[in-house]
């Protein structure tokens, strides 16, 4: 297969448009509307009246639950009796103190980081590949296959690499061995040097195909002049991925990254259905260690601390990353 | 937003949703009368353990035959299976939503229902002095009962046994061990002929604490014991501990094929293994028997044994314990319907529908007197109740028996234990930790 530009009449290449620039739009008639107050006051009543059930929506199942969960977290609930006790920021100082939190958060971290390298950089690597393949019929072949994982349930991905995983009857040991490399089996799941590690790999295999896609849409929009310009002077498929590539999907690759970092810290489901957090906590993330705490220690109080805690980070980290990205815009 | 005004609009919507979520107890609501005369008619709602097959039907055809008698009830079935009735329940507490009948573990467990008004006090129609109370074994509704009450109906007995092919067992030259010792020298010889000597999944963690209570029973005296289960009293400086936790480390070693990989197994990927012929022996529940001689399976019922754990050699505890307990289910202390409730579940105990459920497909052995018979249940269910009706006392699981933070540390130390990431005195040190902090 040889690489090169991609093709200007791959579907959307021809759709690029220019990006408009961050003009504040203005309405039409604005000026005038404010020489008459009543006008003025009718039309701002008729525009809450439109956001009005979105903004009490939004209140109701987003906000409010919020409060709530910071509300609960100040809390010593006991559920059998109801009893709600205020003990302030108690389950905040425990949250420090809790060593399977602290190694919790660093697995969530470490999943971000895995995450953001195979399901950013390496899609974006992958996706150039692919839009760089001259046959039209390959390129969207390929796209199928790597985009098909994507459309399996985290839990029933998890349960298929469980069985992958399993020590004695698993497809991976099954392999290693047959391979001559039964040193090399593993109880992936049932150790705690590679449980974490493992229920990883399962995820970068099944969210990989979904970025890929993303970044192939996002590559098709640059302009191939560029491509052209850059074969004209001699350079090379992988300058032409760092230096036009790279820079031009800038703004999917910041998407990317927030929807990875916060992605990585909601984790819940995969860990549940393989490890259940264990063996010893190795495996507990901040989603399942909360799970835990509230359903099966009755601690709601702290596990809405927790909650609380995920909340914090992933909002800081989405804010930080919109303000970067937005810094760092690229037109063309 | 400046500073001040963004703290001001914080302090403020912590306020709001303090307010909203309100802080205080329960509101106050008057306690069922479950021995008024039913009203037969509404919606009745029951929580059960049953889901999937084969116990699935049972409950079903119970729900059916109740309606037809009584047309103007209509029963709601919520059917779980042994794990997820634990977030179920948790769940419908924490949201005000328990079903009118709930099923219930024994222990911490119930204790936690009671202590919050939300199991009815059936002393005056369940007492051992009433009618119905008569019919159920003393010690099934002695392990419902907190402070001399009553509160829950035991609708199956339980406890922990090693279940054995015979057959392999004959291949392998090896008998039926008599002390835990003998069980680990066993393993070889089984081996050799080409089984696996004693399946193991401990994936969720609690099949470990199956073995690890019942050599505590063993190994440290009773009256410790019990004493250690309760975080206000608790030393947990018996060196019986330390034996016991050494004891199943070398069981998963010697005995498993899985080894230190043995958390990363089903437990019914280990029952499997013994029901396809592939395994010697597995450690199982009564309620379990029936499964693995169940139509289909490798194991025949003929050639289907069990004993109890071996007792290891100089054992201080109670050599005659065994683990388990009844299961059984909770009215719920708020409920309109606590009178109709109490007359299902009077019909759910009936002789017919007890042995019933005593017998395969189901294999639940009932607490009900005379239930479990030679005739009606399968040879293994028999000889298991027994054995557990003569234990000399009954041990409660160990994730039921104590508070969850406790339980949760025994948990994940018994898994670090098997993965050889902690030694028995770094599991007993957790555990001591986590027992001082729930105190």
């Amino acid at each position: 297969m040889l690489l090169q530009q991609p093709s200007k009449t791959a579907s959307g290449a021809g759709l690029v448009q220019p990006v408009p620039g961050r003009r504040r739009l203005r309405r039409p008639g604005a000026r005038r509307d404010r020489s008459s107050s009543g006008r003025l006051s009718s039309v701002r009543l008729r525009s809450f009246a439109w956001v009005l059930p979105a903004v009490l929506l939004l209140g109701s199942f987003v906000y409010l639950p919020l409060l709530q969960n910071f509300a609960f977290s100040t809390l010593e609930w006991d559920i059998y009796s109801g009893r709600q006790t205020f003990i302030g920021g108690d389950n905040y100082v425990k949250l420090m103190q809790d060593p399977v939190f602290w190694s919790a958060l660093g697995n969530n971290v470490l999943y971000a980081v895995i995450s953001i390298a195979f399901q950013v950089f390496g899609a974006i690597v992958l996706a150039a590949m692919i839009e760089g393949i001259r046959s039209d019929r390959w390129r969207r072949a390929l796209r199928a296959i790597y985009f098909i994982p994507s459309a399996i349930s985290l839990t029933v991905a998890g349960l298929l690499f469980y069985f992958i995983y399993e020590p004695n009857l698993g497809m991976l040991n099954y392999v290693l061995e047959t391979l001559g490399l039964a040193a090399w089996a593993q109880p992936w799941l049932g150790q705690e040097s590679t449980a974490m590690l493992a229920v990883i790999a399962m995820s970068q295999w099944q969210g990989f195909g979904y970025s890929t896609l993303l970044f192939a849409v996002a590559i098709q929009r640059i302009p191939s002049e560029l491509y052209e310009a850059a074969a004209l002077d001699g350079i090379g498929p992988a300058r032409r991925l760092f230096h036009i590539t790279m820079p031009l999907v800038r703004e999917m690759s910041g998407l990317m990254i927030i929807v990875t970092i916060s992605g990585a810290f909601q984790v819940f489901n995969e860990v549940m259905v393989m490890t259940s957090g264990g063996p010893n906590n190795s495996t507990q993330v901040l989603g399942t260690w909360l799970y835990r705490n509230g359903f099966v220690r009755n601690d709601f109080g702290y596990a809405a601390a927790i909650a609380t805690v995920i909340f914090v980070v992933t909002l800081g980290l989405a804010l930080g990353q919109l303000y970067i990205s937005r810094k760092r815009r690229v037109e063309w | 937003m400046n500073a001040r005004r963004f703290a001001t609009v914080t302090a403020v919507s912590a306020l709001a949703a303090l307010a909203l979520t309100g802080c205080g107890g329960g509101s106050p609501e008057a306690a069922a009368d479950v021995s008024a005369a039913p009203e037969y008619a509404g919606t009745l709602s029951i929580l059960t353990k049953f889901a999937g097959e084969p116990l699935e039907p049972y409950f079903e055809d119970l729900a059916a035959e109740y309606e037809a008698l009584h047309p103007d009830v209509t029963v709601e079935l919520i059917q779980e299976t042994d794990q997820s009735i634990k977030d179920k329940t948790k769940t419908l507490t924490a949201s005000g939503a328990l079903p009118d009948i709930y099923f219930s573990w024994t222990g911490n467990w119930a204790e936690n229902f009671v202590r919050g008004g939300l199991a009815a006090d059936l002393t005056e129609v369940l007492g051992p002095d009433t009618e119905w109370g008569g019919s159920f074994g003393e010690a099934s509704l002695d392990a419902f009962s907190y402070e001399g009450k009553y509160y829950g109906i035991p609708l199956y007995n339980n406890g922990k046994f090693m279940g054995y092919n015979k057959d392999v067992f004959e291949k392998a030259g090896v008998k039926v061990p008599t002390t835990f010792e003998e069980l680990l020298s066993s393993c070889s010889a089984i081996r050799e002929a080409g089984y696996e000597p004693i399946a193991f999944g401990n994936k969720d963690g609690w099949p470990g604490l199956h073995y690890l209570q019942q050599l505590f029973a063993y190994n440290v005296p009773g009256d410790k014991l019990s004493a250690d289960f309760v975080p206000e009293s608790a030393t947990l400086d018996e060196p019986g501990y330390i034996k016991s936790l050494e004891q199943f480390k070398a069981l998963v070693d010697e005995c498993t094929d899985t080894g230190r990989g043995t958390n990363g197994v089903l437990y019914t990927t280990a029952q499997e293994a013994l029901a396809g012929g592939k395994a010697a022996m597995y450690y199982q529940e009564v309620l379990e028997f029936d499964t693995v001689t169940a139509e289909g399976t490798q194991l025949k019922p003929e050639d289907f044994g069990i004993f109890p754990l071996p007792v290891p050699t100089g054992a201080a505890g109670d050599p005659g314990a065994i683990e388990g307990s009844p299961e059984g289910y909770l009215i719920n202390g708020k409920s309109p319907r606590a009178a109709l409730a109490v007359d299902f579940m009077k019909f759910a105990t009936t002789a017919e529908n007890a042995s019933t459920l005593s017998a395969p497909p189901y294999g639940q052995p009932s607490a009900v007197v005379g239930a479990v018979t030679e005739d009606t249940s399968s040879a293994a269910v028999f000889e298991g109740i027994g054995r557990v009706n003569d234990a000399s006392q009954l041990v409660i699981w160990l994730d039921t028996v104590t508070v969850p933070e406790v339980a949760d540390a025994w948990l994940a130390g018994g898994e670090a234990l098997i993965s050889g990431d902690a030694t028995p005195e770094e599991v007993l040190e957790s555990v001591r930790n986590a027992s001082a902090a729930a105190k």
